[in-house]
C-alpha cells in the first residue's frame, strides 16, 4: 500500500512536470499527455514482463513502480477530456490524429517493452505471452463481453 | 502548496485505482479487464465533469489541478490499458482485445462528454 501510494505521488508530479514543460492551449496538439502515456506504457510493459517471467516474488517492484508511477503518471481521463475539447472547438482532425496516435504508440510501445524484457528473460519463459499486470492473474480463455460498442472512429 | 497537494491527490488516486481494481477483479474474474474500463469510464466522466465546471463556472486553478491533474489523472490509467490490451492481443484473444480499446475510447469519450455537458448545465 505504501509502495503504490508512493509510486503514484511520484508518478503524478512526473505528469505535472511533463505537461507544465509541453503546455497547450485548448486547441493544440497534446504532446505532453502523448509522451507520459506512451512512455508509461513501454515501462509498464518492460515491468508487467520481468516481474511475472523473473521475478514472481516480487514485493515492491510493481506495486511500486507498475501500480503506482506508471499508473499515476500515464491518464486516461486527461487524454479524452482532450479529444473531446478539440472537436468541441472545431479542430476534429487535431482530435482524430491525437486519439490515433495515442492509441496506435501506446499499444506499441506495451509491445515493445514486453518484447525488450523477454529478451533477458530465461529461455523457459522467453515464449510465453505477456501476463496480466494485475496481482491476481489468471489466463482462462473466457471470451470477452460482447458490448457492441462499435469502432473508436 | 499545488505540490503537496498533488503528491497526497496523486497518492489517493492510485490507491482508489488499486482497490476498485481489486474488487472488481474479485467479482468479475481476471479474463478481461472490466476493473480498468470502469476505472477509466468513471474517471473520464468526473474529469469532464471538473472541467467543465472550471469553463462555465471559474473553479480556482489550484482546485483543477489537485483534483484533476492530480487524483484523477492518477485515478485513471493509459498504461494499464495499452499492457491489458496487448497482452489481450497475445493471447491470440483478438475480439477481446478489440472490444477493449473500443469500449475504452467510446465509453471514456461519451463519460466526458456527458460530463462537459453537466459541468456547463450546472
Amino acid at each position: 500500500m505504501l509502495a503504490i501510494a508512493v509510486g503514484g505521488a511520484l508518478g503524478t508530479l512526473a505528469r505535472y512536470g511533463v505537461e507544465r514543460a509541453v503546455a497547450t492551449d485548448a486547441v493544440g496538439f497534446p504532446w505532453g499527455t502523448l509522451s507520459v502515456n506512451v512512455v508509461g506504457s513501454l515501462v509498464l510493459g518492460i515491468v508487467v514482463t520481468l516481474v511475472v517471467g523473473r521475478w514472481p516474488d516480487d514485493r515492491w517492484l510493481r506495486p511500486l513502480v507498475g501500480v503506482g508511477f506508471c499508473g499515476g503518471f500515464t491518464t486516461f481521463s486527461t487524454f479524452v477530456v482532450e479529444i473531446d475539447q478539440r472537436a468541441r472547438h472545431g479542430h476534429a482532425g487535431t482530435a482524430l490524429v491525437y486519439l490515433v496516435v495515442s492509441l496506435v504508440a501506446g499499444l506499441a510501445a506495451a509491445f515493445a517493452g514486453s518484447m525488450l524484457a523477454r529478451g533477458r528473460l530465461p529461455i523457459d519463459v522467453a515464449g510465453s505471452d505477456l501476463p496480466d499486470p494485475d496481482l491476481l492473474a489468471g489466463d482462462d480463455d473466457r471470451p470477452g463481453p460482447d458490448t457492441s460498442a462499435g469502432t473508436p472512429t | 502548496m499545488i505540490l503537496l497537494g498533488l503528491v497526497v491527490a496523486g497518492a489517493a488516486g492510485a490507491l482508489l485505482r488499486y482497490e476498485v481494481e481489486l474488487r472488481v477483479r474479485r467479482r468479475l474474474g481476471p479474463a478481461f479487464p472490466y476493473g480498468t474500463l470502469l476505472i477509466n469510464i468513471s474517471g473520464s466522466f468526473v474529469l469532464g465533469l471538473l472541467t467543465g465546471l472550471a469553463e462555465h463556472h471559474g473553479v480556482r486553478t489550484a482546485v483543477v489541478t489537485v483534483v484533476g491533474t492530480g487524483l484523477i489523472g492518477a485515478y485513471t490509467t493509459f498504461s494499464t490499458f495499452a499492457v491489458d490490451s496487448v497482452g489481450l492481443l497475445q493471447r491470440g484473444r483478438m475480439r477481446a482485445a478489440a472490444v477493449n480499446v473500443s469500449a475504452s475510447v467510446v465509453l471514456g469519450l461519451g463519460a466526458a462528454g456527458l460530463g462537459l455537458v453537466v459541468g456547463h448545465a450546472l
